[in-house]
């Protein structure tokens, strides 16, 4: 028997084993680094000969089953924020419904594309390198000069002054940190304009937001921003179902099960490390996924022509 | 001449049937499948072409699918980095175009006039949007490069073989892969004979595709029932989330 499995709306037929591979090891850092992985499934999927609507749609119905499984898994371990994951997204669907209007409108002047691949570069590379430069500083440091920060009288920044002179300040117990729910409500409408323009479930910017601009630890970001994007992606699978028939359910099941036997292994490795071990990590994928987008940007396709749809 | 190849090209758009070319069953043309279906392990399949001509006599088969406009991106540079600047509509454009000829000059250079081959479907393919007159030769190239990188268009000169028939015939044979990406619906198959640079006769019969099984029920839900589908979409990979979650409940601790 062949091993190759037919998908019906991707109109194609695929090899298992390769789609079970992709999918675990998208799991895998998903569990890990608390994003979920679209960023990289879909450019993978689209290598493999699936179109790109297909691509995108499915996978986010995959990466449903991957953030419940991580996020059933990060919760047991106590690490999901659950009132902070709820005023983030509500943030995120405000976000999110500005930016599609927003790209609508960008359509209609003929420059989207560039929008969405400008985005893109500039966001990864500004995260990307952010995060790994300030890991890495981090790591270096020694241990003495570490305890001699703690000690030092913190500098209040403007940055901290603003976060403390909102309204409604309130505290977010598991992540042990005292702010104005505005705040986090903001920062993910933000994210969602972003996510919406991007054509992402947006974790790879919600996590370092949550660390840089929340102050929320490294390990209840992870949960809780899987338990966002799960959320996000139910809303986007059944949209692309209804709207635009371009979730693959062969596709997400072969996925979904190798993602989700690929997150409970992140979820184990992400306990193992340390937070800036895993920012190093996480920047490293970020700025790779960057390099590539821009290569494609630089030089010139092989091909004039091409289909619709995907970035 | 030039009537008869713009029959033929007419024709070959789902229009007329080819006069005076076709008989009943002129070059007893076999194909085998003629119904070829995509089931849940389907990765293509080879059909089997077999005809009869004429001894000394060359041919071309062809299995052409159905024309229909199809919507493309042009790219270019904009601001020093390659993007898509344009919409390019194709239209008059096979849904998929596999041939192979007996001598591989039949395809790989068709004598002027031919009714098939690339240069037969240029001149049925036509440009609307982001494509100037001037650049029509160039995308063309474009647009075939695209398909055969697909694996939906595809040319294998000297691909039908030829030996010794009943009587004084000969008798050509083909295996054409069809694709995995071939679409449900109904394609036509035609032998093409020629002596000399002259066609002296054309037959043509159906190949059918259809979905059958899992993937036919999976695709009428998905199609029909749009939101419904979604929604078992959700509830499956949570589902499958919890109970991976459980499974690896009690594996390998912290």
């Amino acid at each position: 028997m062949s091993l190759s499995l037919y998908l019906p709306l991707a109109g194609n037929s695929i090899n298992i084993l390769l789609l079970f591979g992709l999918g675990g090891l998208v799991g895998f850092l998903s569990g890990v680094f608390g994003v979920g992985g679209g960023f990289l499934l879909t450019p993978l999927l689209i290598m493999a000969g699936i179109p790109s609507t297909v691509a995108a749609a499915s996978d986010s119905n995959q990466i449903v089953a991957a953030s419940t499984s991580g996020t059933y898994a990060h919760w047991r371990l106590g690490n999901v924020d659950f009132k902070m994951g709820i005023i983030l997204i509500i943030g995120g669907v405000i976000g999110g419904t500005l930016g599609v209007y927003l790209i609508k409108a960008l359509r209609a002047m003929g420059d989207a594309d560039f929008v969405i691949k400008i985005t893109y570069v500039v966001m990864l590379g500004g995260i990307g390198g952010y995060m790994f430069v300030e890991a890495l500083q981090s790591l270096r440091r020694k241990p003495v000069e570490r305890k001699k920060t703690v000690t030092e009288p913190a500098k209040v920044s403007r940055y901290n002054r603003l976060v403390q002179s909102l309204p409604y300040q309130m505290k977010f117990e598991k992540s042990g940190v005292t702010l104005s729910p505005v705040m986090p409500l903001i920062l993910g409408v933000l994210v969602g304009i972003l996510a919406a323009i991007m054509g992402v479930g947006g974790g790879f910017i919600m996590v370092p937001v949550m660390v840089y601009m929340l102050r929320m630890p490294m390990h209840v970001v992870v949960g809780t921003s899987l338990f966002q994007i799960l959320f996000t992606c139910i809303n986007v699978t059944i949209m692309q179902a209804a709207t635009n028939f371009t979730v693959d359910l062969v596709l997400a099941l072969i996925l979904l099960l190798g993602s989700t036997i690929g997150a409970q292994f992140g979820v184990r490795l992400s306990k193992r490390l340390k937070g800036d071990q895993l920012k190093i990590l996480l920047a490293s994928i970020v700025l790779l996924v960057m390099v590539q987008m821009l290569l494609s940007l630089v030089l010139p396709p092989y091909l004039l022509l091409g289909h619709k749809g995907g970035h | 001449m030039k009537a008869r190849s713009l029959a033929l090209l007419l024709w070959l758009c789902w229009g007329l049937p080819a006069p005076a070319l076709a008989g009943s069953d002129p070059f007893e043309l076999q194909v085998r499948p003629d119904l070829v279906e995509i089931g849940a392990f389907f990765n293509g399949h080879d059909v089997k072409i077999s005809g009869n001509i004429p001894s000394g006599a060359q041919a071309v088969v062809e299995i052409t699918g159905p024309a229909a406009a199809e919507h493309l991106m042009r790219k270019g540079r904009r601001g020093g980095l390659w993007m898509n600047v344009g919409k390019v509509e194709v239209q008059g454009a096979p849904s998929l175009y596999l041939a192979a000829s007996t001598s591989p000059p039949l395809l790989k250079a068709p004598p002027a006039g031919a009714v098939w081959g690339y240069p037969a479907l240029k001149q049925q393919i036509r440009f609307a949007g982001q494509v100037k007159p001037e650049e029509r030769d160039r995308f063309l190239d474009q647009f075939f490069q695209l398909k055969e990188s697909e694996e939906i268009y595809g040319a294998f000169p000297g691909g039908l073989k030829v030996k010794a028939g009943p009587q004084n015939l000969q008798t050509v044979t083909v295996r054409i892969p069809l694709p995995t990406k071939v679409k449900p619906g109904t394609y036509r198959v035609c032998l093409t004979v020629v002596q000399g640079d002259k066609v002296i006769g054309q037959q043509c019969c159906d190949l059918k595709v259809v979905m059958v099984g899992f993937p036919a029920m999976l695709a009428s839900l998905a199609y029909g029932h749009g939101a419904t589908y979604g929604i078992l979409a959700v509830v499956i990979a949570i589902v499958t989330g919890f109970a991976m979650g459980y499974l690896f409940k009690g594996g390998g601790g912290h």
